[in-house]
C-alpha cells in the first residue's frame, strides 16, 4: 500500500494505492495519527484502492469519528469492489462518499 | 525248606510294607501342593518316612528256624531310587542306627553289625544308583529287582565277613535267610518302582520302538554277566563237590583202615596165643582124641597137624587128613612154616579144603618139622575180640558227627559211637550198592541222616565208616555260597562300571552331538559340535563341523544367487509399473499418484493407469494371489492383458470380462487376481468403475471427508471362465479424490498381530492434505508407525486420483507469525493473477483471506495454518485449515450495520463481510482442526 498526501491549508487529501487490509491498515492509522491534528477537511481518494478489509474499515471509521468532531471527511473515487464492502457493512450510510 | 501259611503271609506283608508309602508319597508329590515345597524339605519327609518303614521292618521280624527274616533294606533303597539321594541316605542311616541299638531290646546280636551296615549301604546304593545310573529319573522296575537282590546279597556276605570266627553259624543263618530275604527285598523294590511308574505314567512319555544304545548294551552286558556268573558257579560247584567228595572218601577210608587193622591185630594176637598154648601141648604124633580134647579145652573150631611134607597128618576133621596144603591158595600160605618161619596168622577166609566154611587159622612150627594149625570160626573169635573192637570204634569220630559202625553179617550194630547197639545200621533194601566192593563210597540213610559210607569186612565184622552228607559238603556249600554272593557283588559292580564307561564315553557324547545337530537342523548353522573326549568323537565332531561349514558356504552362495535373481525380477516388475510422477505434467484436470512396496523382493500387487484418449483416464489396482516369482509372472500377464484391452477403448466391464476369460484359460497354477478399475471421463466427471473382488476404495468429495465406496464386488479375475462383470457409475466434481489400495494396507500387522484396519485408514486419509502424493505418503507413514518394527507381511500398494475438472488448485501452509498476513496476500495475488481470476472475485477472495487469516493468526493460537485454493469456471473455493481453538465463525451473531459511526464496533464485521460476499461459507471441526470453506461464485 502506498499513501500519497496532498495538503492544502486545512484540507488533507490522502490517496490510498493498493490494498488496505490487516497488514497495511496500521500504516494508515499511524499516518493519520501523525498528521490529522491541523486538518479540518479530510479527503480519501480511493481510486487506486484494490480492496479494503475490516482492518481498513476500522481505520476509516476511527478517522470519521475524529473528523465528525472538528470538520468533515469524505471519500472520493470509490470503485466497485470497495463500494461493495461499504454497502455490505452499512458504512455507505455513515460515510460521505462522492 | 517249607514255610507255614503264617510265615508266608508275614513275608508278603513285609514285602509290601515299603510299597504303599512309596506310591502315596509319589502321588502327593505329583498331584498336591506338597510337590511345590522346597526340595530339601521333601527329602527330609521322604527320608523320615522310609526310615520309619525300616524301623518297622526291624521290629516285626519273622522268626523261621531260629533265624529272623526281615525286609529292612527295601525301604532306604526305595527312598533313594524314587525320591532322591538325601532321602535314601537319611532312611538308610535311620534304619541302620536303629538296628544297632535295637539289640538292647531283643534284636539279634549275631547279625547286628552286618544288618546295620547293610541298611546304611542300602540307602547309599539307592542314592548313588539314582544319581549316577538313572540321571535322577525313576528307574525301571527290573532295575529295582536287580538292585534289591544285590543289596540283600551284600547283606548276607556282610554276615560272613563280620563273623569269620563262626562260619558254621553264619552259614546256618544265611542258608535259612538268604532265599526269602533276597527275593522279598528285590520284589519289594521292584513293586514300588512298578506301581509308581503305573500311577505316574506321564502323557508326554516317549514310547519309542527303537531301543537306545545303552539299553541294548545293558541287555547284552546283562546276558554276558549272567552267563559268566552261571558258568563260574557251576564250575566252582563241580570242583568243590569233587574235592569234598574226595576228602570224605579218604577220611572214611583212613578211619576204616585204622579200625580194620586194630581188629585184625587183636584177633591175630588172640589166636596166636591160643595156638602157642596148643602147640605146647601136642606133638606131630598126637592122636585125634587128644586133638578133640584140646578143641574143647580152648574152644576152637579145628586143629590140624601138618607134617614136614605139607600133608595133613591128623585133624579134628577126619576128611582133612591127607590133604596137601600146597593144593589150595589159602592152605599154601602156611607152607612158610616149613621153611623156617615160626608162626603165621591168617585172616578170616574160606578154606581151601572146604570152601563152604570160613575160618581164621594160625600156625606154629614144631622144632622137629611140621606144624600145628588152630582155626577159629567167626563166632569164636568175635566173642574173643569183641571188647577190643568195641573200644576201637566207640571213641572214634569221623568229622563232627560221623563215625565207624561195627555190624555183624546182618548189619545189626555191634558197636558205634552213639550207643545204637542192636539196631540195624543200614537198610539193605535202601542201598543196593552195599553189595559193592568194600572200600567204595556209597550214600545211605544212617540213623535217619543221609550219609556217605564206606564199608569193609574184617574178621567177619562189617565195619562201616559214615559221615553225614551235609557235614561232608559243608565246606563246599560255604565256599560255593560265599563265592556266589561275592560274584553277584563283583558282577553287579562290573555291570555298573562298564555301563558307566559306555555311558560316559559313548552315549553321553552321542547325546551331546545330537543336541548340537538338533540346533543345526533347527536352522542355527553357527553351532559347533565340540566333543573331544576321545579321538573318534573328536574326528566325528570335526567332520560334522566341516560338513556344516561347507553347507553354510553353499547356502550362502545359493542365497546370494537367488537374491540377485529376485532383485532382477523386482527391477523388471518395478520398471513395468509407471513410476514417473506426475505422469501427465501438462494435465491440470487431474492428479494421480501411486506406489507399490513389495514385501518380498517381488510382489503380486500392481497398479496401472493410462489414457486411451485425451478425455479418459483409466486406473486400477490389483492383487495377485501368490507372491514371489510365480506371483510376479502372473501379475505381468494380468497387467499386460488389462492394459491392452483397456487401451482399445472398450467399456471397462468388457475389459474385465475378456481379461477374466483369457486369464482363466490354462490357469494351471490356480492363481487369481482381485482388481478395481476406474475409468474417469475428464470432461463430464463421470467415473465408471468395476470391482473384481477387491477392497472398496475411499472417496472424498471436495471439502468433505473420505468414505468407503462400497458396491457389491464381482467375482475375482481368473477364478472362473464366463464370469460377468458389472460396471457402476459415480459423478465426480472438481476437487474430488479417490484412493485405491490393496489389503497390504488394511491388513498390515504389528508385533501383537493386530491389523491396521479400515477405520484407521479412513481416519488418516480424512486428516490428510488434499493431494494424491501427500495422501499416499501419509498413509504409508501411518502404516509404518502402526506396525513399528514388525516385518512387512504383504505388498503395500496405493493409488490416488484427484479430479480437478478444469479447476486450478494451490495450497499454502504456514506457521503463524507477524509476517504471515503478507505471505498470504502475496500467495493469493500470485495465484489469482496466474489463473486470471476476474478482479472483482479476486478482491473478494483477498478480503475473505485477510479477514479469516487475521482471525486465525491473532486469536486462534494455531500452530499450523493451511490455505487451499480451488478455481474452476464456476467458482473459487478457499479452504482454511488451522489447529487453533475450535471456533465456528458462521455461528457468530451478525453485527448491526445500521448504527451511526459513533456507535459502531468494528468486531465481527470481517466475518459478516465474508458471509455476505461468498456464495457459501461452511465450517467443520475435524480431528481437532477448524476447517472453513469459502466459495465465491465467478458469475455473481
Amino acid at each position: 500500500m502506498k499513501i500519497e498526501k496532498q495538503a492544502a491549508e486545512s484540507t488533507l487529501t490522502l490517496a490510498i494505492i493498493g490494498r488496505l487490509d490487516t497488514t497495511t491498515a496500521p500504516e494508515l492509522e499511524a499516518e493519520l495519527n501523525a498528521c490529522l491534528a491541523p486538518v479540518q477537511d479530510l479527503i480519501f481518494d480511493l481510486q487506486d484502492l484494490e480492496y479494503i478489509s475490516s482492518a481498513g474499515l476500522r481505520v476509516i471509521l476511527k478517522a470519521q469519528k475524529v473528523m465528525n468532531k472538528k470538520g468533515s471527511m469524505k471519500l472520493v473515487h470509490v470503485n466497485d469492489s470497495v463500494m461493495e464492502v461499504f454497502d455490505i457493512t452499512g458504512f455507505a450510510d455513515i460515510l460521505t462518499i462522492e | 525248606m517249607t514255610y507255614d501259611f503264617l510265615t508266608v503271609f508275614l513275608l508278603v506283608c513285609a514285602t509290601l510294607l515299603p510299597v504303599a508309602p512309596a506310591v502315596v508319597l509319589y502321588l502327593l508329590e505329583r498331584k498336591t501342593p506338597f510337590g511345590k515345597i522346597k526340595y530339601w524339605k521333601r527329602q527330609l519327609v521322604a527320608g523320615l518316612l522310609f526310615g520309619g518303614v525300616a524301623i518297622l521292618a526291624t521290629e516285626f521280624g519273622i522268626p523261621v528256624q531260629g533265624a529272623v527274616l526281615n525286609v529292612r533294606n527295601a525301604a532306604p533303597l526305595t527312598a533313594g531310587l524314587l525320591f532322591g539321594g538325601p532321602a535314601g541316605i537319611l532312611a538308610g542311616a535311620i534304619g541302620g542306627v536303629y538296628r544297632w541299638i535295637a539289640t538292647f531290646w531283643g534284636a539279634g546280636e549275631f547279625s547286628r553289625l552286618a544288618c546295620s551296615i547293610a541298611c546304611i549301604l542300602a540307602g547309599l546304593f539307592g542314592a548313588g544308583c539314582r544319581k549316577f545310573m538313572f540321571d535322577n529319573k525313576k528307574a525301571a522296575w527290573f532295575y529295582g529287582l536287580a538292585i534289591g537282590c544285590t543289596t540283600e546279597v551284600l547283606h548276607m556276605l556282610l554276615l560272613f565277613l563280620t563273623n569269620m570266627d563262626d562260619i558254621y553259624t553264619s552259614y546256618t543263618i544265611v542258608a535259612i535267610c538268604a532265599p526269602p530275604m533276597i527275593a522279598c527285598c528285590g520284589i519289594s523294590v521292584m513293586l514300588s518302582l512298578f506301581f509308581v511308574a503305573l500311577v505316574g505314567k506321564q502323557n508326554g512319555e516317549k514310547r519309542t520302538h527303537t531301543r537306545q544304545i545303552s539299553q541294548i548294551f545293558q541287555l547284552l552286558l546283562l546276558i554276558c554277566v549272567v552267563t559268566a556268573f552261571v558258568a563260574t558257579n557251576l564250575f566252582t560247584n563241580v570242583l568243590q563237590t569233587r574235592i569234598a567228595d574226595k576228602n570224605a572218601s579218604s577220611l572214611l577210608s583212613l578211619n576204616l583202615a585204622d579200625v580194620k587193622k586194630d581188629v585184625s591185630e587183636a584177633s591175630d594176637a588172640n589166636l596166636l596165643k591160643i595156638t602157642k598154648s596148643v602147640a605146647a601141648k601136642v606133638s606131630l604124633a598126637a592122636t585125634r582124641e587128644e586133638l578133640t580134647a584140646l578143641l574143647t579145652e580152648y574152644n576152637v573150631a579145628g586143629i590140624n597137624l601138618v607134617d614136614e611134607n605139607g600133608i595133613i597128618r591128623e585133624s579134628t576133621r577126619p576128611d582133612f587128613v591127607g590133604f596137601d596144603m600146597a593144593s589150595g591158595a589159602q592152605s599154601a600160605e602156611f607152607l612158610c612154616l616149613l621153611h623156617g618161619q615160626q608162626s603165621y596168622v591168617q585172616s578170616y577166609q574160606p578154606l581151601s579144603g572146604d570152601s563152604s566154611v570160613s575160618r581164621k587159622y594160625a600156625g606154629i612150627a614144631f622144632a622137629d618139622g611140621g606144624f600145628v594149625q588152630v582155626g577159629y570160626n567167626a563166632e569164636q573169635f568175635q566173642s574173643d575180640v569183641a571188647d577190643e573192637v568195641r573200644l576201637a570204634v566207640k571213641n572214634r569220630h569221623i568229622g563232627q558227627t560221623g563215625g565207624i559202625i561195627v555190624c555183624d553179617e546182618n548189619l545189626t550194630i555191634i558197636s558205634d559211637n552213639a550207643g545204637h547197639t542192636g539196631e540195624t545200621a543200614i537198610d539193605r533194601n535202601d542201598v543196593k550198592d552195599i553189595e559193592a566192593q568194600p572200600g567204595t563210597k556209597f550214600t545211605a540213610n544212617v540213623g535217619g541222616v543221609n550219609s556217605y559210607c564206606i564199608y569193609d569186612v574184617s574178621e567177619g565184622f562189617f565195619l562201616i565208616a559214615t559221615i553225614p552228607v551235609t557235614e561232608a559238603m559243608f565246606s563246599r556249600d560255604i565256599a560255593v555260597t560265599v563265592f556266589a554272593f561275592m560274584e553277584i557283588i563283583v558282577f553287579a559292580a562290573l555291570f555298573v562300571h562298564v555301563y558307566f564307561l559306555l555311558k560316559k564315553l559313548v552315549v553321553d557324547n552321542i547325546h551331546k552331538i545330537n543336541r548340537s545337530l538338533a540346533q543345526i537342523t533347527g536352522g542355527d548353522l553357527n553351532v559347533q559340535v565340540n566333543v573331544r573326549e576321545n579321538e573318534e568323537f573328536a574326528s566325528l565332531s570335526d567332520d560334522i563341523n566341516s560338513t556344516v561349514d561347507t553347507l553354510k558356504h553353499y547356502i550362502a552362495e545359493a542365497e546370494s544367487r537367488i537374491d540377485r535373481e529376485l532383485e532382477f525380477a523386482r527391477q523388471i516388475q518395478r520398471s513395468s509399473l509407471p513410476s514417473v510422477f506426475p505422469p501427465y505434467p501438462d494435465r491440470k484436470d487431474f492428479a494421480i499418484y501411486a506406489s507399490m512396496d513389495a514385501a518380498k523382493e517381488v510382489g503380486g500387487d500392481f497398479y496401472d493407469f493410462y489414457m486411451p484418449d485425451s478425455a479418459h483416464l483409466v486406473f486400477l489396482v490389483a492383487d495377485v494371489s501368490g507372491k514371489g516369482i510365480p506371483g510376479a509372472l502372473f501379475m505381468m500377464r494380468s497387467k499386460t492383458l488389462l492394459k491392452n484391452l483397456a487401451e482399445t477403448g472398450i467399456e471397462i466391464d468388457k475389459v474385465f470380462t475378456e481379461a477374466n476369460d483369457a486369464l482363466s484359460e490354462n490357469n494351471d497354477a490356480e492363481m487369481f487376481v482381485t482388481a478395481w478399475m476406474g475409468r474417469l471421463d475428464l470432461e463430464s466427471g463421470v467415473l465408471e468403475y468395476v470391482n473384481a473382488g477387491h477392497n472398496p476404495p475411499l472417496i472424498r468429495h471436495a471439502g468433505g471427508t473420505f468414505t468407503y465406496l462400497r458396491t457389491r464386488p464381482n467375482f475375482i479375475l481368473a477364478g472362473m471362465e464366463g464370469t460377468r462383470y458389472k460396471k457402476h457409475e459415480l459423478q465426480l466434481s472438481a476437487g474430488d479424490e479417490i484412493f485405491l489400495y490393496t489389503d497390504g494396507v488394511t491388513e498390515a500387522a504389528n508385533k501383537e498381530n493386530r491389523l491396521y484396519g479400515e477405520e484407521r485408514l479412513e481416519k488418516v486419509l480424512s486428516d490428510s492434505a488434499s493431494d494424491p502424493k501427500l495422501l499416499c505418503a501419509a498413509v504409508r507413514a501411518d502404516v509404518d508407525e502402526f506396525v513399528q518394527d514388525a516385518d512387512q507381511s504383504d505388498d503395500i500398494t496405493m493409488l490416488c486420483v484427484k479430479f480437478n475438472a478444469d479447476a486450478q488448485t494451490a495450497e499454502l501452509a504456514f506457521l503463524p507469525d507477524q509476517n504471515s498476513m503478507e505471505a498470504v496476500t502475496d500467495f493469493l495475488t500470485e495465484k489469482l493473477e496466474e489463473w486470471e481470476v476476474p478482479p472483482k472475485v479476486a478482491n473478494r477472495a483477498q478480503v475473505a483471506a485477510d479477514e479469516i487469516c487475521s482471525n486465525i493468526v491473532y486469536y486462534s493460537g494455531a500452530k499450523n495454518v493451511q490455505i487451499a485454493l480451488l478455481y474452476s469456471k464456476e467458482k473459487l473455493t478457499l479452504t482454511f485449515t488451522d489447529d487453533g481453538t475450535p471456533y465456528d465463525p458462521t455461528a457468530a451473531r451478525d453485527p448491526d450495520v445500521t448504527l451511526s459511526a459513533e456507535e459502531r464496533e468494528i468486531g465481527g464485521l470481517g466475518i459478516f463481510m465474508v458471509k455476505k460476499m461468498a456464495s457459501s461459507v461452511a465450517y467443520r471441526n475435524q480431528n481437532e482442526k477448524n476447517i472453513l470453506s469459502v466459495t465465491l461464485d465467478i458469475a455473481k
